[in-house]
């Protein structure tokens, strides 16, 4: 028989390109929050490093360095790589560990450190999670993935590409909001629209950013709550997901297989439907993604997502607030930490502590993090229950 | 090693298994080669040392479709640093009639691709050490 878990504290580094720290100040940064809320080293049983990519820094052992920058190197430690699920896939490795007992309280941090390369090489690693004798040789890079993706699904429902900028446009009205954002600026429609094209369909404004940064949160058993919090966000449902390798082998373009999978087994465990979902923070690494997200999380059919776009229902006042902090497309994506910052971000929405009222979503009870890796290969979905 | 060197693409993974250099010296033939499961009959393209299905040794096998159609597109301007000098340059995957798809460059394009345009297949020679197969319109 399983413990409940809950989310019991978050930090949140400051996301952007860091030049001044690496991945263990990044890590300081987003734990010192949580150390002066009182969980002190001595109140952890153990750690969990979201650390995706470690051909970005070269630093080996990492979940090692950081735990002992923390001052937790008397304490069990690991890390987990699951590409942009990372963070995801550390919570659900965490969730198990104190809902087996074998921990009351664990830290989870997440961190990524992306800049200290070039774009062209930070395009070349991340091409290098594709299928590496099948598709890295043509020069398939991230963005081209979902562009495949995109190509596909406005050829299936006649969708213009003004849509997609409408997301964006989205998530940078929001990411101007959020202190914590890597690039918080306003774009507008038309400049969205007409950025320089990266991958076409893709352009500029349709892609996340390359980022540093850390996010971090502490998860206690049912038990052990009360010690830290009156504000608990309970784990209430997991769901995880897969696809296949090569793109090619996908059965549609126009959904992430895995993330429907996901989605039903979340929804199944938490014993909710999406229409009880009061907000979500869903994987924006490309405008596509997001699009494809409110379908395959059953917020709109199939084909109809650009309804959600169109009547502005993805806003913090809207029927479904959807990456109100500005997602990965402004507050930015540092692989490890963005599963991380999504549940952060959820855990302040609840607590009525979004930093700016502006982005402030009323009353929430029930969040969603919905969290893929590479092209759809991971897929992490999480639902949290507010506990007061 | 004695024999001359072969990969496949303009970006080379230079890993080369027994199994993988067959498949390329058949290439360098213009053959272009699937593989088949000798236990379940399973076929796969690009070919897989190990059957997916039931783990057996596969058998390589000419695949002789040429005509596709164009499933989806990319057409990348920013691209990995190993392929710099090619960009922009267009990726598609084309499905065959048998529902069997392949993902490479369309090399000839003068107009925006269209999902749905018939595509064929072609060979070439990159330079000295690689070879690939790719689309033509
Ligand atoms: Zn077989």
């Amino acid at each position: 028989m399983t413990r409940r878990v809950a989310v019991v504290a978050g930090g949140h580094a400051k996301f952007g390109k860091r030049y001044d720290a690496t991945m263990r100040e990044l890590c300081a940064e987003a734990y010192k929050p949580i150390y002066d809320e009182g969980i002190t080293q001595d109140k952890i049983d153990a750690s969990v490093l979201s650390y995706a990519a470690s051909q970005f820094t070269g630093q080996g052992a990492g979940s090692a360095l950081i735990a002992d920058y923390l001052g937790l190197a008397d304490k069990p430690h690991l890390r987990v790589e699951s590409a942009c699920t990372t963070g995801t896939a550390s919570l659900r490795a965490a969730w198990g560990m104190v809902a087996s007992g074998l921990y009351d309280v664990m830290l989870v941090l997440g961190v990524e450190q992306m800049n200290r390369v070039s774009s062209a090489r930070a395009t070349e690693l991340m091409a290098q999670a594709g299928d590496m004798r099948w598709e890295y040789p043509f020069g398939i890079s991230f963005p081209a993935f979902y562009a495949l993706m995109a190509s596909r699904y406005m050829h299936e429902y006649n969708l213009p590409h003004e849509v997609l900028s409408m997301i964006a446009v989205k998530s940078h009205h929001y990411g101007a909001q959020n202190p914590k954002a890597h690039l918080p600026r306003e774009v507008s429609l038309e400049e969205a629209n007409n950025a320089v094209p990266i991958c076409r369909p893709l352009n500029l404004y349709d892609c996340s950013l390359i980022t540093d940064g850390a996010a971090a949160v502490v998860i206690a058993a049912e038990d052990r709550v009360k010690e830290f919090t009156d504000e608990p966000m309970w784990i209430k449902g997991i769901g995880a997901g897969a696809s296949e390798m090569m793109i090619q082998d996908r059965s549609s373009l126009t959904s992430i297989p895995g993330a429907k999978r996901a989605a039903k087994a979340a929804y199944k465990m938490a014993g909710l439907e999406p229409k009880d979902i009061d907000m979500a923070e869903v994987h924006d690494c490309f405008t596509i993604a997001e699009l494809i997200a409110y379908e395959d999380l059953g917020f709109a059919e199939p084909g109809k997502g650009r309804e959600i776009v169109e009547n502005k229902e993805n806003y913090h006042d809207g029927r479904i607030p959807v990456n109100v902090d500005g997602g990965l497309k402004s507050k930015g994506h540092p692989l490890g930490a963005t599963g991380v910052s999504m549940t952060y971000e959820i855990l302040n929405q609840m607590r009525g502590t979004a930093q700016n009222p502006s982005r402030q979503i009323d009353d929430v009870q029930y969040g969603l993090a919905h969290n893929v890796g590479q092209s759809g290969q991971f897929v992490n979905i999480f639902i949290f229950e507010r506990g007061w | 090693m004695s024999e001359k060197e072969l990969y496949l693409g303009y970006a080379t993974d230079k890993v080369v298994t027994p199994f993988f250099r067959k498949f390329l010296e058949a290439l360098e033939q213009e053959k272009l080669m699937k593989s088949v499961c000798p236990n379940c009959g399973t076929e796969f393209l690009p070919p897989r040392q190990h059957c997916q299905k039931c783990l057996s040794e596969t058998e390589l096998k000419e695949f002789t479709e040429r005509e596709a159609k164009l499933y989806s597109y990319v057409i990348v301007d920013f691209p990995p640093e190993s392929l710099a000098s090619r960009a922009p340059y267009v990726v598609a995957i084309g499905e065959f009639p048998s529902g069997l798809r392949l993902t490479a460059h369309i090399t000839n394009l003068t107009s925006m691709p269209e999902v749905g345009m018939p595509l064929k297949l072609a060979f070439d020679r990159v330079d000295e050490k690689k070879i690939t197969y790719k689309w033509l319109v």
